[in-house]
């Protein structure tokens, strides 16, 4: 640790002697601006992202939490905030550190409610729908869930990627707080990025942080083992899975899927050339930063998963989702892209 | 007033335009196609390679812990083996030594060496008044469209054959179709004549042997060779990072690195251990008799020790520069050596905050990467690049906040 702090005082030396501003650029200011004040990375209400649950009833406690962070509720804005943000100049002093979504419109003139209208509303259904379906499938296959509801906060995955440990480290605590509030021992995690990080950071930062955490595949998989026959899904036709890197490599999950397939009537599965840990990234990680090149990634990655000619591509990641289905929409591509929440959900409803 | 927003945003730049030129993206394309079915083939046919590149891991691994020790060691063989040897600190001290060594208004042929972009030693050996040629095919290239290279086994991977056509065509001034024989043929006419008429050979190493000073170089085109044999002095760059304890050692990891660059077996391995020499007369030892008179090896330090002495980043050394992970990096794969500084890719932006460029170069490089960790899976030593890249993000925004 010593020789750590040396080092970074060291590289801090070097720098400020040549440069009097080392500030990242505005994108990453202000999601890490809006995780710290509104507790996730586009300052959502907690009313808005916690919408989807608001007439199930879901108790505040119990012995399993699900756990969506917001993320499949706020992918769909990603893309507007990203947009508008790369149109304005990158060196406005508009762009404080603190700058949150909502303070946009004082500081640049830009008027965050048209990014919100800006989001078709049926992408904002569709996404907003996953986390209520994750709840309906996994109730219907016996579990009981709880739920922190409009208090939830995001699970801080991205101050953990562009580097804000302590930012993380305060952010966490106050997570931390509410889950140890429900009284729950195991946590679901509708994506792998908050399955990461409560794996293999909080257990680091945060004392007292023992959890059983499993992403939403683990969990199914679990279910259907200790309750055989009881997977509710049908679908007839080809699907090919595009394995996430958190998930895959990051993760070591890459079975889970797969044994869970096979145990539904109908399926027919066709591996992509570049599958499991060698799966190719859907370029989501970069949207932030560098939408152009992201959109293009993704583009190519579907264009290896078309190749397997299935029906359906299925996901498990909101990022992977919206990346993926994004490039679909723009290349006008007929296949459908699900995330295996939609997947399980649409054979029960049938 | 300098800020990395504006880095950001100039690099950005480059990199949508790199990844928007067809030109790039067909090169790239037929590379990374050939790239996977040469290294799937090579690996098939060799199938004892991954095992041996576990081995390779484990030999890195130790020889790095006791870099400086073998560095004195390969050190003390080379100049028993009547050759000379030097240890650069800095960049500036490497450079001094060669400058020292050649002067001004020499011919100098160059082999490719990564050490060499890190040094910019070619710019530097022109402003002192030498005349300089790359003798790498696709460094040659470059060299006349005045460009850095675009991946580090192959340079000029972005470069198509029509591109090469009218560069070649201007430069020789006569017609060069697109065909890349005669493009080949072009240059090796050209470059015949600057070997022999060359005062200097510069070269880097791959690996090198600390018990026996043995330099091992692996090439395809005989470039190094030449280079390495034919002027009547050689010098030769090398990271201390390179040095690896035996020359057993040494060959094992040459193996690696040539199958994971994507060759069964390359077209040349050189190894030079100290000045050509004979003893055909009177039995009486005599320096320079086909080959160079004199090898100077200029080990560089300029960061690398900074890297050993962390628990992390010591990791990084261990890359032998097969350039496999570029060819898996889906950045890469767009934007080719956009996505880097003097070294490329992932485990370049590691290098280009330590050794290259220092942290203000690399930061964008390392906010570029998008840790998906597909570089780790096709690594022959399995360096972690993403754990490094995490790290680096929070050396920035501890220094940023
Ligand atoms: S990081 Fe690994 S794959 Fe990449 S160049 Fe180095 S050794 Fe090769």
């Amino acid at each position: 640790m010593k020789r750590y702090l040396i080092e970074v005082k060291k590289m801090a030396l070097k720098l400020r002697g040549e440069s009097s501003q080392y500030r990242l650029p505005p994108t990453v200011e202000v999601v890490r601006g809006n995780i710290i004040k509104y507790g996730n990375p586009l300052g959502l209400s907690g009313k808005e992202i916690a919408g989807w649950a608001s007439d199930l009833n879901l108790p505040r406690e119990g012995e399993v939490l699900l756990y969506t962070g917001g993320e499949y509720q706020l992918v769909p804005y990603i893309d507007g905030l990203v947009d508008m943000l790369t149109k304005v100049d990158q060196g406005s002093v508009g762009f404080s550190l603190m700058m949150g979504f909502r303070n946009l419109v004082d500081r640049v003139g830009v008027n965050p409610e048209k990014i919100v209208a800006g989001v078709l509303s049926g992408q904002r259904e569709r996404y907003r729908n996953v986390s209520r379906q994750a709840a309906a499938v996994l109730q219907r296959m016996g579990l009981q869930i709880c739920y922190l509801g409009e208090e939830e906060l995001y699970s801080g995955a991205l101050l953990y990627e562009y580097g804000f440990m302590d930012d993380l480290r305060r952010h966490a605590r106050k997570l931390a707080g509410l889950i140890k509030g429900t009284g729950a021992r195991t946590i679901i995690c509708l994506s792998p990025h908050s399955a990461e990080v409560f794996k293999l950071i909080y257990p680091r930062i945060i004392e007292d942080f023992h959890y059983e955490v499993k992403t939403f595949t683990e969990a199914l998989w679990d279910l259907c083992n200790s309750a055989p026959g009881r997977l509710v899904a049908s679908f007839n036709g080809r699907v090919t899975v595009h394995d996430s890197c958190r998930m895959a490599r990051e993760l070591g999950i890459t079975e889970e899927i797969r044994e869970i397939f096979k145990r539904i009537k109908g399926v027919s599965l066709i591996e992509p050339e570049f599958n499991r840990r060698w799966t190719t990234c859907c370029g989501g990680p970069g949207k932030v930063l560098f939408p152009e090149l992201a959109g293009k990634i993704a583009a190519r990655r579907l264009d290896e998963l078309m190749s397997t000619e299935a029906d359906v591509v299925v996901t498990f990641c909101p990022y992977c989702l919206a990346a993926l289905d994004k490039a679909r929409r723009e290349g006008q591509r007929s296949i459908e892209i699900q995330d295996i929440i939609e997947f399980m959900y649409r054979g029960m409803a049938e | 007033m300098r800020s990395l927003a504006r880095a950001f945003q100039k690099y950005t730049t480059e990199l949508n335009r790199a990844s928007n030129d067809p030109n790039i993206q067909l090169a790239l394309a037929r590379a990374v196609k050939s790239y996977r079915e040469n290294t799937a083939a090579a690996l098939k046919r060799f199938p004892h390679t991954v095992g041996l590149a576990e081995e390779v891991r484990a030999i890195k691994q130790s020889a790095v812990e006791r870099m400086d020790d073998l560095v004195a060691r390969a050190r003390e063989a080379i100049e028993a083996n009547h050759g000379r040897a030097y240890l650069a600190r800095s960049a500036e001290e490497a450079l001094n030594l060669v400058a020292d060594i050649i002067g001004t208004g020499k011919i100098v042929v160059k082999g490719k060496s990564i050490l060499g972009e890190e040094l910019e030693i070619r710019e530097y050996l022109l402003e002192k008044g030498n005349e300089v040629w790359e003798t790498d095919l696709g460094e040659f290239l470059l060299q006349l469209r005045h460009e850095r290279p675009m991946h580090i086994v192959s340079p000029s991977i972005h470069v198509p054959r029509e591109q090469v056509a009218e560069v070649f065509t201007e430069f020789f001034g006569r017609e060069i179709p697109p065909d890349i024989a005669a493009e080949v043929g072009a240059v090796r006419e050209f470059m015949r004549e600057k070997y022999f008429k060359a005062h200097f050979g510069l070269s880097g190493a791959n690996v090198v042997a600390a018990d026996c000073g043995a330099l091992v170089i692996i090439e395809n085109e005989g470039n190094a060779r030449l280079c390495t044999a034919v002027p009547p002095v050689h010098i030769a760059l090398v990271g201390i990072e390179k040095v690896v304890p035996t020359f057993q050692d040494a060959m094992k990891v040459a193996e690696v690195t040539w199958r994971y660059a994507n060759y069964p077996v390359p077209g040349y391995v050189n190894i030079i251990s100290g000045p050509s020499k004979t003893g055909d007369i009177e039995k009486v030892t005599t320096y320079g008799a086909h080959g160079p008179r004199e090898l100077h090896v200029i080990f560089v330090d300029n960061g690398r020790s900074e890297m050993a002495a962390d628990p992390l980043f010591k990791h990084g050394l261990y890359c032998l520069r097969c350039g496999g992970c570029m060819y898996e990096c889906p950045v890469f794969q767009l934007t080719a050596g956009y996505f880097g500084y003097r070294y490329l890719g992932g485990i370049g932006a590691i290098w280009t905050a330590f050794v290259a460029g220092g942290l203000e170069n690399a930061a964008p490089l390392i906010y570029t990467c998008l840790r998906c960790g597909r570089c780790v899976e096709r690594c022959p030593v399995s360096i972690d690049v993403p754990s490094m890249i995490a790290e680096l993000r929070r050396r920035i925004a501890a220094l940023a906040y």
